[in-house]
């Protein structure tokens, strides 16, 4: 029974990708109805599914199958021309035939789809009187009862526990009685005056897979063609025909295990990088830095290999999806009386497996779109002196980590009035809103949810449902939408997707003290800006980009985040975009690009808004990646609290007398502490003491004093004077204090490493009470005498 | 020193004693106190217990939620249980740790205030939650009853329950 599975799963596998290719190849056909090589392989195709659903007892599928082969025979020998009218039914046929198939995927059966009226009309074309008897009650009721259940359920006998003389008999028995109901059938064929070739070609592929079967197979398969192959050309190496290349079939799920694990190694590969910068940070000069930094090159370079080459497997061809239009636009013009001509290019492009499969229905929807509203009718186009042939162009190419679908059309283009007219009219926006849009905004409008222009709903389009569904399913992708457009001339749809999903380029940007990762594919630019150049219109920040207005909204107010002190003079726009529309994401400083893999937050805190998920940084930390999405969509309810002047309440408060400035003093030797505090006596200020960084931080992060300077001594216990200064440097809060470093080291080094950690001067011990003051007083800037 | 080895064997005898040899009648509890209460969660349902690491905060959760830390590369959420049961935020202490429970596939790491121990109870000495928190969203799974002292033992399952 399992060897039934599988055969029955490798024949659907094969069966649906003969079928792709038969759609297209029937297409071209109609263009070339004498190219005879085109036909042979079209046959081939109809012939092999034919075969093998005779073989797997699927007597519906194959009576279809059957019919069409008759009529393509006919074609193939020159006895019938494939005009038009053919074609629709031999096409019609092919939908029925995936109808069947997925049927039989879902249900093991092929029951259920009816197609008397189809077969008789195929019939009625090969030159028969299209009475054609239901082949379903006959076969049905000759097979025996294990033939009908090997065929139709799942609890059949067990081939594999027959003993072989057992098989054999069983399948000499099953061959008997097919031969019999295809001579039956023959004769009934006959009596209609007709030539059958037909053979049930089992499939040279089909059994040999099935190890059990194979050997009592093999000889069957050779009984059946040798007496009956009375058609010379009845292609046997028709499933051969199809596997051109060296492949083997993988489990996508197999796939994305790998491309987890691989996750788990970039993330390991962005943790070694840094602990490797850190490393080389202490230890610099030292030998072994050399070797430890040519095995962190070597295994960031092969993690980035492996990934890519990972990546690489789960690609596939854009054509796959690209195939299916050709049929589209030929039904469509049909339909529409449009004359329509599909260019495709760029088909060998690859993308994620993901994608693809999901980056077909937006297709479909604005290929359709182009199909009815964009492209005029013949007697329009050629009024306005184009040719009467529309053109539809579909090409795919890469463009950096993106790949790029563009649709273009040579139609009557979009109307930037007309659309916001319409939208006024179905109240999806209001005529204020409306005029500040520009016509990029306007041509957006044709995603939104019940819009239509069509001024009546076609069996094609009108119903104002599917540009909403590829803003839906681009979004998804995290790609973008652009559209150009000019009237009489035509439009041009760009779709551009990130190449995969699961590892991403992020923008890591800082919100004081938390990180957040926004995915690159969705940022478009990022711009310093100052607070004048934000602007408040109806209580919403805006900034002028160019010529464009872009509305702002501070990430802060987005994700809650607590303000506790105030910004630096400059803050940044990030500038997102998603399908249509664009949003400037106002953040504190940019951190920078890093590869980051998705992960989920888990069942516990999924679906918060506006996160879409998390990832571990090369220092172990947690960073939760912004869902940019959810973004757009919150930053129209936020309150928007954007003023980048924020609170500046509590920083320059005013220092009225000396004793208003306050100094911290870290060192570890009391008395040190007590020559500092002395030179500062005649200054007048008051001074804080610590023994130590830790108490310094604690005393800073106790938030009791507000310092205006810091005097740190370098070697101290627990922590040292470099890893308090960078401490201190790590929360913006603290970063403007100035840190004065006061330190017997005097080597040259020590003086690089403070500045490294970011302090201001360098005081070596010992030193003059005067210079001592003259310095602390020119750091914390103050201007009166004591 | 063979003095104390002498008590810690003495103490194993006093747990192995006789009325709790029958394995399917214990229960194996890790016991913790939160505020001034001593609450316990079946031992099975424990993932491991860590000492406290840096977290990251996660917008729009209730105060309890104080975010998702990074054990050993999977993302975790973090609940304070402290706040969770309505008492005031403290401060992490030496003796703070994070449980991290796992009810099937759902894992959460809990903040404590401080360990107590092992403990095997018989199935005989726990009894029901008490009637006023036997609603349907109690966390109390049952009170457990010890010589000097009862300890609660909260459900797993509802501790690991999104409540917003």
């Amino acid at each position: 029974m399992d060897e039934f599975e599988e055969i029955l799963q490798d024949f659907l596998v094969e069966a649906f990708e003969l079928l792709e290719q038969l759609d297209q190849d029937l297409v071209e056909l109609e263009n070339a109805p004498e190219d005879l090589e085109l036909l042979n392989r079209i046959f081939r195709v109809a012939h092999t599914i034919k075969g093998a659903s005779s073989f797997l007892n699927f007597d519906v599928l194959t009576h279809l199958t059957h019919h069409m082969e008759d009529v393509l025979n006919k074609a193939r020998h020159g006895e019938l021309v494939l005009d038009a009218d053919i074609m629709d039914v031999v096409l019609e046929s092919i939908d029925l035939m995936k109808a069947l198939l997925i049927t039989i995927r879902d249900t093991s059966k092929d029951q259920g789809v009816e197609l008397g009226d189809i077969v008789s009309r195929l019939d009625k074309i090969s030159g028969g009187d299209g009475d054609v008897p239901a082949p379903v009650v006959e076969a049905e009721a000759t097979p025996s009862p294990q033939a009908v259940k090997a065929a139709s359920t799942e609890e059949e006998i067990d081939y594999s526990e027959l003993s072989e003389d057992d098989i054999e008999a069983e399948i000499q028995r099953l061959l008997v009685e097919r031969q019999e109901s295809d001579k039956a059938k023959r004769a009934a064929k006959k009596a209609a005056g007709e030539s059958v070739p037909e053979i049930p070609d089992t499939p040279s592929s089909e059994p040999e897979k099935s190890s059990a079967l194979a050997p009592v197979a093999a000889p069957v398969v050779a009984k059946k063609v040798e007496p009956k192959s009375d058609d010379s050309k009845a292609p046997a190496p028709a499933a051969k025909a199809t596997v051109v290349e060296q492949t083997i079939r993988v489990d996508v799920k197999r796939l994305d295990h790998l491309m987890n694990l691989i996750g788990e190694l970039v993330l390991g590969k962005n943790r070694l990088i840094k602990i490797n910068d850190d490393v080389e940070e202490r230890y610099e000069g030292e030998e072994f830095l050399e070797e430890l930094n040519q095995v962190v090159s070597i295994v960031s370079l092969v993690t980035t290999d492996l990934q890519i080459a990972v990546m690489k497997t789960r690609m596939l061809p854009i054509g796959k999806v690209f195939n299916k239009f050709p049929r589209m636009i030929r039904d469509l013009s049909r339909e529409l009386n449009k004359k329509i001509e599909l260019v495709i290019d760029g088909e060998d492009t690859e993308l994620d497996k993901s994608i693809v499969e999901e980056i077909g229905d937006p297709l479909v929807h604005i290929i359709r779109n182009s199909c009815d509203h964009g492209i005029e009718m013949p007697a329009v186009r050629a009024a306005a002196g184009k040719p009467e042939l529309g053109i539809i162009t579909l090409k795919a190419y890469n463009e950096g980590n993106h790949i790029v679908i563009q649709i273009d059309d040579d139609g009557k283009g979009l109307d930037a009035d007309m659309l916001r007219t319409k939208s006024i009219e179905k109240e999806i926006i209001t005529e204020k809103e409306a005029d500040n849009m520009s016509d990029k905004e306007a041509f957006g409008l044709i995603f939104k949810p019940g819009f239509s222009t069509a001024a009546q709903v076609t069996n094609v389009s009108g119903r104002g449902v599917g540009m909403d569904v590829v803003k839906t399913n681009i979004e998804r992708l995290n790609g973008i939408i652009d559209i150009e457009s000019k009237v009489g001339v035509g439009t041009e749809m760009k779709l551009k997707i990130p190449l995969t999903l699961a590892i991403i380029q992020a923008l890591l940007v800082a919100v004081q003290e938390e990180f957040y990762a926004i995915p690159l594919a969705s940022v478009l630019e990022t711009v310093r800006i100052s607070k004048e150049e934000v602007y408040t219109v109806e209580n919403r920040s805006v900034m002028r980009l160019r010529e464009e207005v872009l509305s702002l909204v501070h990430i802060g107010d987005i994700f809650e985040v607590e303000r506790i002190f105030d910004h630096n003079e400059y803050s940044y726009v990030v500038v997102i975009g998603l399908a249509e529309s664009k949003l400037g994401l106002i953040v504190d400083s940019l951190v920078g690009q890093e590869e980051i893999v998705i992960k989920s937050l888990g069942e516990y805190l999924k679906g918060i808004e506006g996160i879409a998920g998390a990832t571990i940084r090369g220092d172990g930390g947690v960073t939760l990646i912004c869902d940019v999405a959810a973004l757009m969509q919150m930053a129209t309810t936020v309150k928007s609290t954007v003023a980048i002047s924020g609170g500046d309440d509590d920083e320059p408060t005013e220092k009225n007398k000396p004793s208003d400035y306050k100094v911290l003093i870290v060192d570890d030797s009391k008395t040190d502490r007590l020559i500092m505090s002395k030179s500062l006596a005649p200054l007048g200020i008051t001074l804080v003491e610590a023994s130590d960084g830790l108490e310094a931080l604690n005393i800073l992060k106790s938030g009791e004093h507000s310092f205006d300077g810091m005097l740190i001594d370098i070697e101290m216990p627990r922590m040292d004077g470099y890893t308090l200064a960078g401490e201190i440097k790590k929360y913006s809060k603290y970063k403007h204090i100035p840190l004065i470093a006061v330190t017997s080291r005097t080597g040259k080094a020590d003086r690089m490493r403070g500045v490294e950690a970011g302090m201001v001067e360098y005081i070596t011990k010992p030193y003059s009470p005067d210079y001592l003051m003259s310095v602390v007083k020119r750091n914390i800037k103050m201007t009166m005498e004591a | 020193m063979s003095e104390k080895l002498q008590q810690i064997i003495n103490k194993q005898q006093i747990q192995d004693d006789p009325s709790l040899t029958d394995l399917d009648d214990i229960v194996q509890l890790v016991g913790f106190v939160i505020g001034d209460e001593e609450y316990s969660v079946p031992i099975l349902s424990i993932q491991e217990i860590i000492k406290p690491i840096s977290w990251t905060r996660v917008p729009q959760t209730p105060n309890y939620v104080l975010g998702v830390f990074n054990l050993r590369g999977s993302v975790i959420p973090l609940i304070d249980l402290r706040m969770r049961f309505g008492l005031r935020e403290q401060k992490h202490t030496e003796d703070t740790r994070f449980i991290v429970i796992k009810d099937e596939d759902e894992v959460a790491g809990f903040v404590i205030d401080r360990l107590t121990e092992a403990i095997r109870l018989s199935k005989r000495d726990i009894g029901p939650a008490p009637e006023a928190a036997q609603t349907s969203d109690t966390m109390i799974e049952g009170v457990g009853k010890q010589k000097d002292k009862i300890l609660t033992i909260l459900k797993v399952a509802k501790l690991l329950e999104r409540t917003f």
